[in-house]
């Protein structure tokens, strides 16, 4: 019979800590580390010879002409060297002008993207739960983006936006070509993907509001809109926070749109903050600017999240 | 049925016998010395002859060298019959015949290329024998030592045989470092004129061109300045017959982040360029000044390259600041607009009439000069009647390197050199699939080259189509003065925010002045931070430049 001893409860943990420690742990204080050093790597070749083929069996692989076949091995080392630049990468985050772009072109999707999802979802919501027709159809249809792929919607939305002879290019509108037009794409593609979310979840949370409650509040009140500012929306405000906090944190990380629809252009009208430190980090390379950027997200995530719910149990309380 | 098959493999070995050939099923070896690559069902059956001298010391009949070895390349993703990718898929059987070996191909999309490649190496994995390299990764492969020379191969008669003397020494360059071989032979890049043959000699529109801008319809436009005329010209009218819909001047290909910025490398050249008979700090210089690495970028040459860059683009469509190649070339294929200049591969893709709509009027010539160039050494405008043609290798010119951490490089060689033989490469730049552009002296059409121009009609060219695309061809890459070619470490990350720059332009955030400005300061900033002296050799060697 197992004792069931300390001992053998940190056994069935194991496995947990080290999966932590190896993909979250490691990562992260290995990118903290690239953060604060330049790193040089290069390969050092310390001996060159020639050696001879050898067949399956061992024995040396001759040539026609009798001699034995030889290849070159190379003996080579990859010399990596570290260099401790203290704040250079966070201190270049400041003065780089494609940061501040991002910086804007971030807080502008989200403010405005995340803002219009809110609000739409909740006019759908008031729709969807009053009695309409093939409401149940219509409900399905519409959160069927939700399920989609970022990366397929950004080029489906590629080619609807496509200005010579596209769906949309009788508009004359130059969604994709022009600097402002070409965030406002992507900020409807984001709205298109994601109101469907805050419509379902705010639906859920109006069916739970009490027909009770409803009721009595109406014996009061004839007006819709004292209903929904009195009643109806303090009860959804948590709802409505919860919400608001999904769409940030992930309103905030944008970037398989703006990789398939624009490339974070024109210029880099749409190159978000997320899309460019991917950028630095994965195609230029240089991951200890990339760790840095990173990381500055990070802190400016943390500090908005703990803001938000501080104000929130404040209200709570 | 055991005894049916025998009987049938040894009437096979009786045929084979009485024919002179030991038949494989990719490789023929035939007894007079010919031996006969199949590339089989998959590529039209297509056969490609060379000899048993062209394959060199190791492969034969009864050898596989390199049995048991396993080799993997890494390579730009067009799929098994596009650009790059596609030959190497088409004669991967053929070496795995040859060679015993077997071979892995990694595929990744064009622009994650260099990010997949450079990780492997600095992380020293060695996952990839060989890479598929633009030549703009040099400086980052030479400065890591991350690639091995080949010249010891070449020399020793065991592979595949070809040779860089089939180079014009502008592409020669690109595959060599200070005089030492690093790639093997196989595309060539570089961009040329395409324009409309049938509108650009149409009388009506002669007369009427010449009536608006006072002098005869050049064909083709010598000047850029000329071009631009010609652009607005046809720009909105409806010239061609494909549709009822107005039609264009000059189709671009402007989306950041892809192959923008090489139009206004090929376009600034003439512009930005001080000729010379030698690489100087003022002469055939256009990135960096070669005495203290200052960039040259937002040069008054660079900067009125950039103005006449958004002037041209007005005669195109404006969605073409958001196009890739793929629109812009189907924009110029479908007829829609007169002039575009790009690679080789429109050229062939001219010739493909289920995409093209003009073929036998897809007309080519080396890129137009310009009437007025900055001269870096008195700091003034040179206005010329007989401006001089920049020839350009603008592109990857996408070829195979060895990776320092091959364990196989033998076997790595073997297999690039087999793409490299004459008649393979021949047979590449024939089938405009390939994305193998023409570039090396055999390809081109005799006296300049060894080509006929029957080799390439019966592979599908319009005639006058393929003798004035591999005429522009031969003249660019053989120009007497040439766009240099930028090979320093970091090379991608100075293009990425030149590309970012000129895409603002383009799209009208930015001036052609502030623009190139912001450019010059940045790649200030990215040379203080790799460290100027070690960039300033890497140039200096990369260009040519001699203290």
């Amino acid at each position: 019979m197992i004792r069931w001893t300390s001992r053998v409860k940190f056994l069935f943990l194991l496995p947990a800590v080290l999966w932590v420690l190896t993909f979250t742990i490691f990562p992260l204080g290995y990118s903290i580390y690239l953060s604060f050093h330049n790193v040089e790597r290069q390969v050092v070749v310390s001996g060159r010879e020639q050696v001879p083929v050898l067949d399956a069996a061992g024995n040396p692989v001759l040539r026609p002409d009798g001699k034995p076949r030889t290849r070159t091995e190379v003996q080579r080392e990859l010399q990596t060297t570290f260099t401790w630049n203290q704040f250079a990468n966070y201190a270049r985050a400041f003065r780089d002008e494609q940061v501040w772009n991002a910086v804007r072109v971030t807080g502008t999707f989200v403010l405005v993207g995340v803002t219009t999802q809110i609000l739409l979802g909740l006019a759908l919501a008031w729709l969807f739960n009053r009695n309409i027709v093939a409401r149940g159809f219509l409900r399905s249809i519409m959160i069927l983006p939700i399920f989609a792929t970022p990366i397929a919607i950004g080029y489906l939305f590629f080619t609807i936006f496509y200005e010579v002879g596209g769906p949309l290019s009788w508009t004359g509108v130059p969604w994709l070509s022009n600097p402002n037009w070409a965030l406002t794409s992507v900020i409807i593609v984001d709205i298109w993907q994601w109101t469907p979310f805050c419509f379902l979840v705010f639906l859920a949370a109006l069916q739970g509001i009490p027909d009770e409650m409803l009721e009595s509040a109406r014996l009061d009140t004839s007006s819709e809109w004292d209903l929904w500012r009195y009643v109806i929306l303090p009860m959804l405000l948590p709802v409505i926070a919860i919400v608001l906090l999904l769409r940030l944190a992930e309103a905030l990380k944008l970037f398989d749109i703006v990789a398939t629809l624009t490339k974070g252009g024109p210029g880099i009208a749409t190159q978000s903050y997320t899309y460019y430190a991917f950028n630095v980090g994965f195609k230029l390379n240089d991951f200890g600017y990339a760790s840095a950027m990173a990381f500055l997200l990070l802190i400016v995530v943390m500090v908005i999240v703990t803001l938000f719910f501080r104000r929130l149990r404040q209200s709570y309380e | 049925m055991r005894i049916g098959k025998t009987l049938l493999c040894g009437a096979a070995a009786v045929a084979l016998g009485m024919s002179g050939a030991l038949a494989g099923e990719y490789v023929d070896w035939l007894d007079d010395g010919r031996v006969v690559l199949k590339l089989g069902p998959n590529y039209d059956n297509a056969t490609i002859e060379t000899t048993r001298e062209e394959l060199g010391g190791l492969f034969g009949p009864d050898e596989k060298p390199f049995e048991g070895a396993t080799i993997t390349v890494l390579t730009l993703d067009s799929g098994p019959k596009g650009g790059i990718s596609g030959p190497i898929t088409a004669f991967r059987p053929v070496w795995e015949e040859l060679s015993g070996g077997k071979l892995d191909i990694a595929l990744v999309p064009i622009t994650d290329l260099y990010a997949k490649m450079m990780l492997d190496l600095r992380q020293g994995t060695g996952l990839y024998d060989s890479i598929i390299v633009g030549a703009f990764f040099y400086g980052d492969l030479i400065a890591g030592n991350y690639i091995v020379p080949i010249d010891d191969y070449m020399a020793s008669g065991d592979f595949p045989q070809w040779t860089y003397d089939s180079m014009p020494p502008s592409l020669k360059n690109l595959h060599t470092w200070k005089g030492v071989g690093y790639g093997v032979l196989n595309d060539a890049d570089g961009q040329v004129l395409y324009y409309r043959r049938d509108a650009l000699t149409n009388p009506e529109h002669q007369a009427a061109f010449k009536a608006e801008y006072g002098y005869d319809l050049p064909v083709p436009p010598a000047t850029w300045q000329q071009l631009l005329d010609i652009s607005r010209y046809f720009a909105g009218k409806n010239w061609d017959a494909n549709d009822p819909d107005p039609d264009h001047g000059t189709v671009l290909h402007l989306k950041v982040g892809e192959q923008g910025h090489y139009h206004f490398q090929s376009l600034s050249a003439p512009f930005a360029i001080t000729p010379g008979d030698k690489v100087d700090q003022f002469h055939n210089v256009y990135w960096f000044d070669p005495t203290n690495m200052k960039p040259l970028i937002n040069s008054p040459g660079h900067v009125a390259a950039l103005e006449f860059l958004q002037e041209l683009h007005k005669t195109g469509p404006a969605a073409q600041v958001g196009w890739s190649l793929g629109e812009a070339w189907d924009y110029f294929l479908r007829g829609k607009s007169v002039f575009v200049f790009s690679w080789g591969d429109v050229g062939s893709l001219c010739q493909d009439t289920s995409r093209s709509k003009i073929q036998g009027n897809c007309a080519a010539a080396i890129l137009p000069s310009s009437d007025k160039y900055w001269n870096h050494e008195t700091q003034a405008w040179v206005e010329t009647d007989s401006p001089q043609k920049v020839g350009n290798t603008t592109g990857g010119s996408w070829h195979g390197v060895i990776s320092a951490f091959s364990q196989n490089p033998e076997a790595t060689y073997s297999f690039l050199s087999l793409m490299a033989i004459k008649p393979v490469s021949i047979w590449n730049a024939n089938n405009g699939w390939t994305g193998v552009d023409p570039g090396f002296y055999y390809q081109f059409l005799e006296p300049q080259g060894e080509a006929t121009l029957d080799d390439y009609v019966k592979a599908g060219w319009n005639a006058d189509d393929v003798k004035d695309y591999l005429q522009a061809y031969y003249e660019n890459f053989t120009a007497p003065t040439m766009l240099t070619y930028l090979r320093i470490e970091g090379a991608p990350e100075y293009w990425d925010i030149m590309d970012k720059n000129l895409s603002a332009a383009m799209a009208g955030q930015k001036t052609a002045q502030q623009a190139l400005d912001d450019t010059a300061k940045t790649w200030e900033e990215i040379t203080e931070r790799l460290g100027r002296d070690k960039i300033l050799q890497q140039y200096q060697d990369a260009i040519g430049y001699q203290p």
